[in-house]
C-alpha cells in the first residue's frame, strides 16, 4: 500500500503531475512578465491538459496507428519511471541502484526520442523535418549534458543518485567546484526541453509545430505533460547534484524553483539557433568543455 | 511526402510548403521550397489569394468614395495609400494643397513609417525565434498608434487625406504629444539599433545572409529600405519630393553591406530620420487653411502618382474620363517589386532562413495581390506579355 502510493501519489505519480503543470505554469508566467506581457491564469496549463484530454484526437491518414497512439503512452511512461529514481521534493527516491543516473539520463532520451519518432512515421513534412532536427539536436546535446551530470558522479565515485546528492549535501556545492560542468548541466537541459533559443525542432515560423504537427488531443496532452515533467525530473536531477544535495526539502525546493527561475529568463534574453548552430555550439563548445572539466576532475582525484 | 524517385544518384528531396497558410505567413502566398536536407535548392511563389478586386472596385465609385476605399488598400500603411491617390487627383485637377496640410501629410506619413518599422521588426524578430524583442517592439508601436487615436479618432485608418488637403489639424495638445512620442522613439530606436548591431545570437541568424550585392538589387528592381540595405539610394521622397518634402530634405538612409543586418539597421536608422524629419515639421508648421477648393469635377486626363512607402516605392496610375468616377486606376506596391529577390535569395541558403529572407523584404500580400489566375485546363501560370497587357488594359473596361 505505502509502495503504491509513492508511485501514484506522491512523490511519484499525481504529486509529480502537478507540480509539473505548476511548473510550467511558473515558466510560462515569468516568461511574459519579462516580455511585457500578462501571462496566463496559474490553472491555465491545468485547463490546457483537460481540454486536449477531452478533446477528439485526429488520427492522419497514411500514419502507422498503433505508433501515433503508443509514442505520447511511451514517453510519458519514459519520464515518470526516469522520476522513480530521482529525489523529488527532496525525498528519499523511490528506488535506488547502482548506475541509476545513466538509466534515468537515458529514460528521460526516450521522451526525445519518442518526439522524433512521432514526427517521422507522419506523410507530414513540416513533421519530418521537426522530427529529424529533433533527432540532430538529440545527438548534439546529448554527449555533453551526460559529460555534465557525470562530473557530480566521478566526484562522488558512485553512478548512484542518493550516493551522489549525500556527497553532494556534505561537501561545498558542485557549482562551485565545477561551475564549467554546471552550466553545460543547466543549457544541456534547456536543449532537452527544445526550450528557446534551441527550439529549432519546432520553430514553428519554419515547421508550424515540428515532430507534433499532426498530433491532436490526447496524444498532444500527454506529450506536453511527459515534457512538463521532464523538465521537474531534469530540474530536480540539476538541483540535486549541482547544488548541494537534498538535506533540507525545503531550501530543495527553493533551489529548484530557482533554477527554473534560471532557465525561464535565459529563454527570453535569445534569438533561436538554427539547427546546425546547435550542433556546431555544443561539439566545438560544449563537449569540449564538458571534457575539460572532467579532465581535471580526474587529475584532482589522482592528487587527491 | 512527396520524396522525388528515388535512385542511388540523387540525394532524397523534399518539397516543403509554405503557405498559403503558414505560421511564418501573417497573409496568404505560396511559396514552395525544394530542399535536400535542410538546404534550399529550389523555390518557386504563387501570388493572388489575397486578390480583393479593389482595381475593379474603384472604377465604380465617385473620386470621393474611393479615397476610403483606397486608404484600405493595405493594413499598416493606410495613410500612405490615401496620400498618392489625392497627390494624383490633385494633379489632375490642378489644385495644390495648402502647406498646412502637406506638413500634416508627411506628418502622419513619417509617424506611419515609423510604426510600420516597428511591426516589420517585431515579425522579424518572431521569424528569429526571438520573442521578446517582438513583444517590445509592438508595445513600443502601441504608442504611434494612440497618437493616431488621438489626432484622427481612428487607429489604423486615419482618413486624414481629403482630396484638396487633410481633415484633422494639430491642436496644441497634440503637438506636445507628438513631440513626447518622437522622444521616446528614438530612445526606443537606439536601443533597438544597439541590439540588432551586437546581440551575438540575433547576429549569428541575420549578419551575412541573403546578401545582395547593389548590382543585384538593381538588376531584380528591389526598392525601399530592401535596395537601400544594398546601398542602392532609391528614395522617392529626394527622388520626386512631393508634399512637404519638397521643403525638408531628407536623408538618405543607407547601408552598403546587403544582408539581413543592413536590412535591420537600414529600418531602425530610418527611424531616426522620421523622427528628425517630424520635429522640423512641427518646429515649422505653417497657419493657414487645411483644404483647398476642389473643383466639382475631376477634368479628364491621365497622371502618375509616386509616393515613398515605408516598404518602398508605391506608384498609382489614376485616369479620369471627367465622370465623376475614375475611369481606370492602377497601383504597384512595392511588395511586389521585391518578392523576385526572395526567390533569388534563398537559392543554397538553409529552410531555417528562410522565413527571415522573406521578411527580410518587408512582404505584405494583401496589397500586393492584384490579379488571380483560376486554374483551367491548358491555363498554364505563364503568360505572354500580350496576355499581361490584354488583362491590364482590356479587362477592366
Amino acid at each position: 500500500m505505502n509502495a503504491l502510493g509513492t508511485l501514484l501519489l506522491f512523490p511519484g505519480g499525481l504529486a509529480l503531475l502537478l507540480v509539473a503543470l505548476l511548473a510550467e505554469w511558473i515558466s510560462r508566467k515569468l516568461l511574459a512578465r519579462l516580455q511585457n506581457r500578462v501571462g496566463p491564469r496559474w490553472f491555465q496549463p491545468l485547463a490546457d491538459t483537460v481540454k486536449l484530454l477531452a478533446k477528439e484526437e485526429v488520427i492522419p491518414e497514411g500514419v502507422h496507428r498503433v505508433l501515433f497512439e503508443f509514442l505520447p503512452v511511451l514517453s510519458l511512461a519514459a519520464v515518470l519511471t526516469a522520476a522513480l529514481a530521482v529525489p523529488l521534493f527532496g525525498v528519499v527516491p523511490a528506488t535506488s541502484y547502482a548506475g541509476d543516473l545513466i538509466v534515468t539520463v537515458y529514460l528521460l532520451s526516450l521522451l526525445t526520442l519518442c518526439t522524433s519518432l512521432a514526427g517521422l512515421i507522419t506523410d507530414d513534412r513540416y513533421a519530418a523535418m521537426g522530427g529529424l532536427r529533433v533527432l540532430s539536436q538529440l545527438f548534439s546535446y546529448e554527449a555533453p549534458f551526460l559529460l555534465a551530470l557525470l562530473g557530480p558522479a566521478v566526484a562522488a565515485e558512485s553512478w548512484q543518485i542518493t550516493r551522489i546528492t549525500a556527497h553532494a549535501g556534505s561537501n561545498v556545492w558542485m557549482l562551485f567546484t565545477q561551475p564549467v560542468g554546471f552550466v553545460v548541466a543547466v543549457i544541456g537541459l534547456m536543449g532537452k526541453l527544445e526550450l528557446s533559443p534551441f527550439d529549432a525542432p519546432e520553430a514553428h515560423t519554419e515547421i508550424v509545430a515540428g515532430s507534433l504537427t499532426e498530433y491532436s488531443g490526447r496524444g498532444l496532452a500527454l506529450f506536453r505533460l511527459s515534457r512538463n515533467v521532464a523538465l521537474v525530473v531534469g530540474l530536480t536531477l540539476v538541483a540535486a547534484l549541482y547544488l548541494g544535495g537534498v538535506s533540507d526539502p525545503l531550501a530543495f525546493a527553493v533551489k529548484t524553483l530557482a533554477l527554473l527561475l534560471v532557465i525561464t529568463t535565459v529563454q527570453a534574453l535569445f534569438a533561436r539557433l538554427r539547427i546546425d548552430q546547435t550542433i556546431g555550439l555544443w561539439w566545438h563548445y560544449g563537449v569540449l568543455l564538458a571534457l575539460g572539466q572532467w579532465f581535471l576532475i580526474l587529475i584532482g582525484k589522482g592528487a587527491a | 511526402m512527396t520524396t522525388q524517385p528515388d535512385s542511388a544518384a540523387t540525394p532524397k528531396r523534399f518539397t516543403i510548403p509554405i503557405g498559403p497558410q503558414h505560421p511564418a505567413l501573417k497573409e496568404p502566398g505560396f511559396f514552395e521550397f525544394t530542399v535536400e536536407g535542410e538546404t534550399v535548392i529550389g523555390a518557386t511563389l504563387r501570388l493572388g489569394y489575397a486578390h480583393r478586386g479593389i482595381e475593379k472596385a474603384v472604377v465604380s465609385r465617385t473620386w470621393v468614395q474611393n479615397l476610403y476605399l483606397l486608404e484600405r488598400v493595405c493594413g499598416i500603411c493606410s495613410h500612405i495609400h490615401s496620400l498618392a491617390y489625392c497627390l494624383g487627383v490633385e494633379k489632375l485637377a490642378g489644385v495644390t494643397p495648402p502647406p498646412r496640410a502637406q506638413a500634416i501629410r508627411v506628418l502622419i506619413a513619417e509617424l506611419e513609417r515609423m510604426h510600420s518599422h516597428l511591426l516589420w521588426l517585431g515579425v522579424a524578430a518572431h521569424d528569429a525565434g526571438f520573442e521578446t524583442l517582438f513583444m517590445y517592439s509592438w508595445r513600443d508601436r502601441e504608442t504611434i498608434l494612440d497618437l493616431f487615436e488621438q489626432i484622427s479618432g481612428n487607429r489604423v485608418n486615419h482618413s486624414i487625406n481629403t482630396l484638396g488637403g487633410v481633415k484633422f489639424d494639430l491642436t496644441a495638445e497634440q503637438i506636445v504629444s507628438v513631440l513626447k512620442a518622437v522622444e521616446l522613439m528614438e530612445e526606443r530606436a537606439r536601443y533597438y539599433l544597439d541590439l540588432v548591431r551586437n546581440d551575438p545570437m540575433l547576429g549569428q541568424r541575420i549578419r551575412g545572409i541573403g546578401t545582395m550585392s547593389a548590382a543585384e538589387a538593381h538588376r531584380m528592381g528591389v526598392v525601399g529600405p530592401t535596395a537601400r540595405a544594398s546601398g542602392v539610394g532609391r528614395d522617392l521622397r529626394v527622388e520626386a519630393p512631393y508634399a512637404a518634402y519638397t521643403a525638408i530634405p531628407v536623408v538618405v538612409m543607407l547601408e552598403t553591406d546587403g544582408d539581413l543586418q543592413a536590412r535591420f539597421i537600414v529600418r531602425i536608422r530610418e527611424m531616426f530620420e522620421s523622427c528628425r524629419i517630424i520635429r522640423v515639421l512641427l518646429d515649422h508648421l505653417p497657419e493657414g487653411d487645411l483644404q483647398a477648393r476642389m473643383p466639382r469635377r475631376i477634368p479628364e486626363g491621365e497622371t502618375i502618382a509616386r509616393v515613398e512607402a515605408p516598404r518602398g516605392e508605391l506608384f498609382y496610375f489614376i485616369k479620369s474620363n471627367g465622370a465623376d468616377m475614375p475611369e481606370r486606376i492602377k497601383l504597384r506596391t512595392p511588395t511586389l517589386c521585391n518578392l523576385g529577390s526572395v526567390l533569388a535569395l534563398c537559392i543554397g541558403r538553409q529552410l531555417a532562413d528562410i522565413p527571415m529572407l522573406l521578411i527580410g523584404t518587408d512582404p505584405c500580400f494583401s496589397c500586393n495581390d492584384r490579379a488571380v489566375v483560376i486554374h483551367q485546363a491548358g491555363n498554364r501560370e505563364k503568360w505572354t506579355w500580350e496576355q499581361f497587357r490584354r488583362y491590364g488594359n482590356e479587362a477592366l473596361r
